[in-house]
């Protein structure tokens, strides 16, 4: 019986080869990040003494991210940010300051190394599993990982997500996950690891993946990987890797707890309805439903894919009026590629409000919305309050619908302007 | 290694998907104050629950509980008004890891929204992994914690168990 990819790195990482799904063990992250957040980096700062560690061993394996509270709104966050810097530079550690959100910088920067094994305290740090890396997000306990050689972990299973075929036009990797929950709920993957494989995963970009690894935890999975592959649509070079492991492939009899198949032509356009991340549904159902304001955006979403996509729709016309929309790109280089390349600009000119990466969008620290606003959003999280008002309604959906329904201030199908669009370059 | 039997009665029960912020209210989320987190519970649970619970009893609820984006002043809110143990036909990682990292007793007992109701006295054997419902002479079984898990619910929470932990791989070095 062979092994899947997650029990393949956790075996390195804890020097036990032959491993499987249930054994318990002490396993030793390649990379050990976090963003910066009060109540836990600030904590693990100030505790790490009393666990006995003066310092952090082999700093350079730690990666420390200031996305949250940026830019700081008060002497308080501004602080925190001080303190945060402090430490880094006491202690070695690399720190990755207000360059974007942290996920997406850290495959930037080479944390994101095939057959690597890191931990975080958020989940959506599954998105490095799109370059083949199994990421785990552990909460508080990653801190384990700041005071000793390793992390106490019990192997998980895995899901294997077979993938067939290509998406249609006007269909995105957002709309693939949240087609996922739709057929198979909010918990199909649950303690388990959810790999993506098949023919399909040729179909799609590394952005497209890191929509769909990064969004692992709403179908209950500890994190989800891909094989890595050259195959891949857009493919852009990898950074370079900050350590030197053998990538992992699964084995052709890896033993696997379910499989599922998909076949992406028949995937349509999805948004998930308030006020759960598990409501998705075809959207073609709520076209029309009214909304106020959009934010683009996010560790999930808001790559150059995200970005050209809402750019291609509204490319020379306006926002509906009264219409708010927030574009925020998810880091400082894909910032500047959208500028370079003109995507900003055609951005700007139909109204959008265009900020710098920051995670408080996505969170409703900025761009807050007022009590019985409607929004269309490419965050990660639709629960009451996530972005603002508590009863304010998120309705999560890919770029491309979010750009539709900002030109008509209600839920649009984006295929009808891409179609428009793809007629007016014949 | 295991953990005291638990015996007491099913305060309240929720439904599938849960998502525990609404113990408390997503605007309370940020409250520290355990009693008043306690108190917006109450409010928010109905006069049934209010009326009903007491210290020692145990939750119930459906598949995934703690789904969405779970916070701990509910389980804060639950543990002040003396709730031991929460089973649930399952859970969502995310609030599963960090309520066992609170050392809070968890118990995946698939079958148990079928069988129990407010109010029924129930039974939590942790060593053999059994929940019994002595009013309908039922019995459901739940699988193993693992190693560090039950370690981290005996220390109470993760970081007492942390020290210990760290402790006893000193101890081993210097031997």
């Amino acid at each position: 019986m062979g092994h899947t990819i997650a029990e393949k790195i956790l075996a390195r990482v804890s020097g036990r080869p032959g491993l499987r799904a249930g054994d318990e063990l002490l396993a030793r992250p390649d990379f050990v990040l976090a963003y910066e957040l009060r109540g836990y980096t600030d904590v693990y700062f100030r505790d790490m003494k009393s666990f006995g560690a003066d310092t952090v061993r082999d700093p350079k394996r730690f990666a420390i991210f200031i996305d949250h509270r940026v830019p700081s709104k008060t002497p308080e966050d501004e602080k925190l940010h001080v303190d945060t810097r402090a430490w880094c530079t006491e202690h070695g550690v690399p720190l990755f300051d207000r360059v974007g959100i942290g996920h997406q910088v850290a495959a930037e920067a080479g944390y994101a190394v095939p057959g690597s094994f890191s931990v975080h305290f958020d989940g959506h740090i599954s998105q490095l599993g799109a370059f083949g890396a199994l990421a785990m997000g552990l909460r508080s306990d990653v801190f384990e990982a700041f005071v000793r050689d390793g992390v106490s972990l019990r192997v998980p299973d895995s899901v294997l997500v077979r993938l067939h075929g290509r998406p249609g036009p006007g269909v995105m990797a957002r709309d693939i996950f949240h087609h996922l929950l739709y057929r198979h709920g909010s918990r199909f993957a649950a303690f388990r690891v959810l790999e993506y494989g098949g023919a399909g995963l040729d179909a799609l970009s590394v952005e497209g993946l890191q929509v769909m690894t990064g969004l692992a935890m709403f179908a209950g999975a500890v994190t989800a990987i891909v094989p890595p592959g050259s195959g891949r649509a857009g493919a852009q070079p990898l950074p370079p890797a900050l350590v030197q492991v053998p990538a992992m492939h699964p084995d052709p009899d890896a033993s696997y707890a379910a499989c599922i198949d998909v076949d992406l032509a028949e995937v349509v356009p999805m948004v998930v309805l308030p006020p759960s991340p598990a409501n998705a549904e075809p959207l073609e159902q709520h076209v029309g439903l009214p909304v106020d304001a959009g934010y683009l955006g996010s560790c999930a979403s808001g790559r150059l894919e995200d970005l050209h996509a809402a750019a291609a729709i509204l490319r020379g016309r306006k926002l509906a009026p009264g219409f708010s929309l927030h574009v925020v790109p998810t880091s400082q280089a894909i910032m500047a590629a959208a500028a370079a390349d003109g995507t900003l600009g055609v951005l700007i000119e139909a109204g959008a409000f265009v900020s710098s990466p920051s995670c408080d969008f996505c969170s409703g620290n900025i761009a807050t919305l007022a009590p019985g606003q409607k929004a269309v959003s490419t965050g990660t999280l639709n629960v009451p309050g996530r972005m603002g008002a508590t009863d304010a309604d998120i309705y999560l959906c890919s770029a491309a619908t979010l750009a539709a329904s900002a030109l008509e201030g209600r839920l649009c199908d984006p295929r009808r302007y891409l179609a428009q669009a793809a007629g007016e370059f014949a | 290694m295991t953990l005291p039997a638990i015996s007491g009665r099913v305060a309240y029960i929720f439904p599938d998907d849960y998502d525990v912020d609404q113990i408390v209210g997503v605007k309370n989320i940020k409250i520290q104050d355990v009693d008043q987190l306690a108190e917006l519970a109450l409010e928010k649970l109905g006069p049934a629950f209010r009326e009903r619970v007491r210290p020692g009893d145990v939750l119930v609820a459906g598949a995934n509980f703690g789904y969405g984006h779970p916070h701990f002043p509910a389980m804060k809110a639950m543990r002040k008004l003396g709730i031991r143990a929460v089973l649930a036909e399952s859970f969502f990682p995310v609030y599963w890891r960090g309520e066992i990292s609170n050392g809070f007793p968890q118990i995946a007992c698939a079958g148990i929204t079928v069988l129990a109701r407010p109010g029924d006295a129930i039974e939590i054997d942790f060593a053999a992994c059994r929940v019994r419902l002595p009013a309908l002479g039922r019995e459901l079984s739940f699988p193993p914690y693992a190693r560090s898990e039950l370690a981290m619910l005996e220390a109470g929470g993760f970081r007492a168990w942390l020290k210990q932990s760290i402790a006893a791989e000193q101890q081993e070095k210097h031997r």
